[in-house]
């Protein structure tokens, strides 16, 4: 359908919690392609959020097949998440993080090794997928981005992690 | 514009950080990159300035002079043209901790295998934990490896100074990705 432009922060639509799919949203698959589209002519993106192209619907797409990282774990492929839930997290993994809408600024981001997330996909279907690795790292930053949340609310750094905690 | 490092370290209390910035702001000065911390009872801040017209050490006055009277140390560096860039470090972003009872050379021992080969030390803490009667010492290095260069090589070459200096040694990369 279409590569859209990808809004950079502050564009104040990065900040915004966006609302839930209708089930009667008959434009919600251009969305999706949209998202599709768009990630693809990024390049190296593993990952979009609706919010990320001035679209405020609970839609996001996560793919690391391309991906390195991604290559060397078990993924689903292509996930096209409409209204996503994650219902169960377990673990813990730190990634240096980077965002297409937070450029030239990394951190480390500590999130879970293990997730299980709810969705509804393209077709309607609903899904319950469990990932790991990567792939659930990416699809947390992506479902960050559904509620106003960049990874710069959640870096967390090397000096408050190991040296703020009193030692007695 | 002109840019500046100013480090300024004094006892840790309440509000260094406001009287700083207050006559920065004051100035007209615009911080650009910067690192506060204490460090044992100091409060520590390097920081990253410019200022549209200030040229020199000159140019800023006796601005600082209440810093100095309150008791705090203030050194102010004039930057080259091209000093505020941050390069380009291309590669694998590595964490090595290293710790155990403290002793001389913990640091140096570990820089220098790093520094032989070419790894740019981006950030380094230490701190000394533990007891009076058994001190730790506690190092976090990260590091930037070259291309050439793999976790496992760096491993390979700290490995000696586990039992050298008897110190508790790990090292991982970090992945980073793109959202």
């Amino acid at each position: 359908m279409a590569v859209r432009p990808v809004l950079i922060y502050p564009d104040p639509m990065l900040k915004q919690v966006a609302v839930c799919v209708l089930a009667t949203d008959a434009t919600v698959a251009d969305l999706v392609q949209d998202l599709v589209d768009t990630m693809a002519a990024a390049g190296h993106s593993v990952g979009i959020a609706a919010p990320q192209v001035g679209d405020l619907r609970r839609v996001a797409v996560v793919d690391v097949s391309a991906s390195k990282l991604g290559q060397q774990q078990h993924h689903h492929g292509l996930l096209e998440m409409i209204n996503p839930v994650i219902i169960e997290r377990s673990g813990s993994r730190v990634f240096r993080e980077g965002c297409m809408s937070v450029p030239e600024y990394t951190g480390n981001v500590t999130r879970a090794e293990h997730i299980v997330v709810e969705f509804t996909d393209r077709q309607g279907r609903l899904r319950v997928v469990e990932s790991d690795g990567f792939e659930a790292v990416a699809i947390q930053h992506e479902l960050d981005h559904l509620d106003g949340r960049l990874f710069l609310d959640r870096v967390s750094s090397l000096k408050t992690d190991v040296f703020r905690r009193k030692t007695r | 514009m002109h840019h500046f490092a100013l480090t300024i370290v004094g006892r840790d209390r309440p509000g260094i950080v406001a009287q700083v910035t207050e006559i920065l702001f004051n100035l007209g000065c615009n911080i650009a990159d910067s690192s506060c911390s204490i460090l044992g009872g100091q409060f520590a801040m390097i920081l990253i300035i410019a200022h549209p017209e200030f040229i020199d050490r000159a140019s800023f006055g006796a601005a600082f002079q209440p810093l100095e009277e309150a008791d705090l140390t203030v050194a102010l560096r004039v930057l080259k043209a091209g000093g505020e860039l941050h390069p380009d470090l291309a590669g694998e972003i590595c964490m090595i901790s290293v710790y155990g009872a403290d002793k001389p050379g913990i640091v140096y021992h570990v820089a220098k295998v790093l520094g032989e080969k070419k790894i740019n030390i981006t950030d380094l803490n230490t701190k000394l934990v533990g007891s009076g009667q058994r001190p730790v010492y506690v190092m976090m290095i990260e590091a930037v490896l070259p291309a050439s260069v793999s976790e496992q090589d760096v491993d390979t070459w700290i490995a000696p100074l586990r039992d050298q200096l008897q110190v508790d040694i790990s090292v991982r990369t970090i992945p980073q990705v793109e959202l």
